[in-house]
């Protein structure tokens, strides 16, 4: 579940700047986060959700404020899913070199 | 067009028609890549791959053209931990692996791409996909420069 919701999460350019913008690792509030996007507020909202169903963000209510706080670790299927798909394939042309270049 | 699709390469010093046969001969193939091979790599084969212990792979071949193109589709192992699957391919979600074979100063450039992993069981899970919410590639890269910042 995670992985997919990670993927589903970050496979569009406005989610993906929500991401960016929030892993400078400072605190942001929805207006800060959303400002700028080039959508409309109710659109950002609507990234945003995406992004907490994803467990990616957390939204934390502070007086009149609500907090954005992403969550580091989300990433961390996603990242351990590409770099085993590279290693694999990494290793397996690595032999194919080995391989040819040792029978000519 | 966004794409999710890994890319990796590597330069062989061998020139491409011996690069190309080390891919597409069953006999070389388990040099470097399955234990054991049923069948053979040509356009339209079916042959199944064997990785022993990973379990056996049935593999449909889309393209071998000598000495430039190799393309397979697959259901690869490494998102459940497992190689195994045997049957056709094309009627459950695969990948497709293509290898590209170019001349380079030093010899042969092999550019191997894998993409669809967007459509594999976990990602298509039961949510239906907003459209171009693939973004494998476009998303690597993002990631690549997030990665760098945290």
């Amino acid at each position: 579940m995670a992985l997919a919701e990670v993927f589903k999460a970050l496979g569009d350019p406005i989610r993906l700047e929500i991401v960016q913008r929030l892993s400078v690792g400072e605190s942001f509030t929805i207006g800060d986060v959303s400002n700028d996007l080039g959508v409309t507020r109710q659109g950002a909202r609507k990234h945003l959700q995406v992004l907490v169903d994803a467990n990616m963000v957390k939204l934390e209510p502070k007086g009149r404020d609500v907090y954005v706080r992403f969550e580091t670790d989300s990433l961390e299927d996603a990242k351990a899913f590409i770099a085993e798909v590279e290693k694999r394939w990494d290793s397996r042309l690595a032999a194919l070199r080995q391989f040819v270049e040792d029978n000519p | 067009m966004i794409q999710d699709k890994i890319e990796r390469q590597v330069t062989i010093r061998a020139p491409k028609e011996r690069v190309y046969r080390a891919i597409t001969d069953p006999k070389q193939i388990v040099s470097w890549f399955p234990d054991a091979i049923e069948g053979t790599l040509g356009a339209g084969d079916r042959p199944i791959l064997d990785f022993g212990e990973y379990g056996k792979n049935q593999i449909y071949v889309v393209a071998a053209d000598p000495y430039v193109y190799f393309a397979y589709r697959w259901v690869p192992g490494c998102v459940d931990g497992t190689t195994g699957f045997k049957g056709d391919v094309l009627a459950v979600p695969h990948t497709f692996v293509e290898f590209r074979l170019s001349d380079h100063p030093s010899g042969t450039a092999v550019t191997l791409t894998e993409s669809g992993f967007s459509n594999l069981p976990e990602a298509v899970a039961k949510k239906k996909f907003e459209e171009n919410s693939g973004g494998w590639e476009y998303m690597l890269d993002r990631l690549e420069k997030l990665f760098a910042q945290t």
